[in-house]
């Protein structure tokens, strides 16, 4: 499962995955504090955090014996790429509706 | 559902011209895209654009027809990925209101699996780069910039 990297809206569609985020927005937890928070196994645990990792959304660093979960602006960046591509997209698509019917109401 | 993105635009023109334009698949292409589109609920149906490798996109929106109101409503899903199957869900609305002899075209593009919930949690945050969530969110948010959007 989970074998090729997931886009930003994939990753975020996981509840347990948006849960993890939110808490990182908090502050910085370490792997075992963020896992302490979910009633799930370690080894799924693992896995989510790895997923959010490959995407951009955390940086993990060892600090002294502990590994830290630090939230990571990248993700976030593909999540506004698409947002604001549609938004402009289709903006601009509905300016040439308006030119092609206006053409039309002008020719009759 | 939250809505996530949103344009409305007034067009002088009755709904039935507004409405071949958003069911034939000859005018569509004429403004919006390439397409085999077809006015029945259930036929699956492509968008062409170009590739953008740099955003993971291998140019083929991949829709199916929701929902048919003839000159009022229509809606189809619309599902976008890098080409190796992976996809993006989302879904397409148009609505078609008449208003002083002409439409109110009303388009609500929705879904990115969840994204608008996600987003909505991160409201209070303050930290310096997490503007871009509040840019974000007033994407999320805008309602209505149709023909007054520069």
């Amino acid at each position: 499962m989970e074998q090729h990297r997931l886009d930003a809206f994939q990753v975020i569609a996981d509840p347990s995955r948006r849960q993890m985020l939110y808490l990182l927005s908090k502050d910085s937890l370490t792997i075992n504090a963020l896992a302490d928070n979910f009633d799930m196994s370690r080894p799924a645990v693992s896995k989510h955090i790895k997923v959010l990792y490959n995407a951009g959304f955390i940086s993990i660093q060892d600090i002294g014996r502990e590994r830290h979960c630090i939230l990571k602006q990248e993700g976030f960046n593909e999540l506004h790429k698409w947002l604001a591509y549609f938004d402009e997209f289709w903006g601009s698509k509905l300016k040439n509706l308006e030119a092609l019917l206006n053409e039309r109401t002008n020719k009759k | 559902m939250a809505k996530i993105i949103q344009h409305q635009f007034f067009y002088p023109n009755p709904p039935e011209v507004v409405w071949e334009y958003l069911t034939k698949p000859e005018l569509i292409a004429q403004w919006l895209m390439k397409n085999d589109f077809e006015p029945t609920i259930g036929h699956e149906f492509n968008f062409h654009a170009s590739p953008m490798p740099d955003m993971d996109f291998d140019g083929i929106f991949y829709c199916k027809v929701l929902e048919i109101v003839p000159f009022k409503k229509l809606s189809y899903s619309w599902d976008f990925g890098p080409g190796d199957g992976s996809m993006t869900r989302s879904v397409v609305n148009w609505t078609l209101t008449e208003k002083d002899n002409g439409t109110d075209l009303l388009l609500i593009h929705r879904g990115f699996e969840g994204a608008n919930n996600f987003l909505s949690m991160f409201n209070s945050m303050e930290k310096g780069w997490l503007e871009l969530i509040q840019k974000l969110l007033k994407i999320i948010n805008n309602t209505a910039n149709g023909t007054t959007q520069a």
